[in-house]
């Protein structure tokens, strides 16, 4: 009895602890750092950004929003456009951008192999 | 009279030959800064610019050249950088770009002087190529200069390392010495810097020049 009430109140408290919401665009055009720093400047001056991160050679950018906050799929791809690129696929993903960056890096060893 | 309009109706034809071109690449973003410069033997160039709007930076310019047996000329001017049409592809960007300078002319030849120029280039992560053909005019003087670049990059990288390129440029430069200068270049791109070191004419004892470019932006 003692374990399934343990377990219940870790199951109702385990959504809130990681509700993480990370938007992901692969990004059209962006195959130089000098160019594209002006994506991480403005996903850098975001107040909703908990972290952010930018890959030339998978074209990945991606922002992972602060708990509770949001910005819109449109707002995200204007950031995209400001900085002189456009967003081919955008998903919504739960994963923090240290994932998706362990992800990618995984990736691109497994591709240079 | 027939070789002054060469360079002109070669910057009408590269802009008309661009636009069947399908890719990408210059800097630039909103509300940046850009400080550019080029210090070789024969042309001293440094521009600083801001971008107010994607595709438009407005700033200051000098360049300094001369002939040979000629005092050098220095114009001085105001800077206007558009980016005429971009392609946005999934591994490389082309552009074409406009740029020049309205201003003064003073040493060699002075007066009001004008430098209008387009720039095609595109880029993948991998290779890079750059065609530019420029008037730059003066009362008696005219330093038209047309350039192609080519080049690689060694390896990929990621967006907080070092890439390094090898890059060669054909340029030519009217009334200069030499007026074909071929520049083999070692260029390394970082998210906060570029810088180009390159060799003018190599081969060529008395025309060997180093030659630095860089572009930081802000």
């Amino acid at each position: 009895m003692k374990k399934l009430l343990v377990t219940l109140m870790l199951s109702a408290m385990a959504p809130a602890a990681f509700a993480v919401t990370t938007i992901k665009a692969e990004v059209n055009g962006m195959v130089c750092a000098f160019c594209a720093k002006g994506i991480e400047k403005k996903l850098n001056a975001l107040p909703q950004k908990q972290a952010a991160f930018v890959d030339l050679k998978s074209r990945v950018v991606a922002l992972q929003l602060k708990d509770g906050q949001d910005v819109s799929n449109e707002a995200f791809s204007k950031v995209i456009q400001d900085a002189g690129y456009s967003v081919g696929k955008l998903e919504r993903v739960n994963q923090t951008v240290e994932a998706i960056q362990a992800e990618v890096a995984k990736a691109e060893k497994a591709g240079s192999k | 009279m027939f070789k002054q309009h060469h360079v002109a109706l070669g910057a009408l034809l590269l802009s008309q030959l661009m636009m069947p071109a399908h890719a990408a690449a210059l800097m630039g973003f909103e509300d940046s800064a850009m400080l550019m410069t080029e210090i070789g033997r024969y042309n001293q160039e440094w521009m600083l610019n801001y971008s107010p709007a994607l595709g438009h930076a407005i700033g200051v310019e000098q360049m300094r050249m001369s002939g040979k047996g000629e005092q050098a000329t220095t114009i001085s001017g105001i800077n206007y950088t558009g980016l005429i049409k971009r392609w946005n592809l999934p591994s490389a960007q082309a552009n074409v770009w406009f740029n020049g300078s309205v201003g003064e002319a003073r040493g060699q030849y002075d007066g009001f002087a004008y430098t209008p120029s387009l720039q095609f280039d595109m880029e993948s992560t991998r290779l890079y190529f750059l065609a530019k053909a420029r008037m730059i005019r003066a009362p008696n003087m005219n330093y038209d200069t047309a350039a192609v670049q080519a080049g690689f990059s060694f390896y990929e990288t990621g967006f907080n390392q070092t890439q390094p390129w090898f890059v060669i440029e054909a340029k030519t430069m009217r009334n200069n010495d030499p007026g074909l200068q071929i520049t083999p270049a070692l260029r390394l791109i970082n998210k906060n810097y570029f810088l180009e070191f390159g060799v003018t004419n190599p081969w060529q004892g008395e025309g060997f020049a180093p030659r630095l470019n860089a572009m930081f932006v802000f």
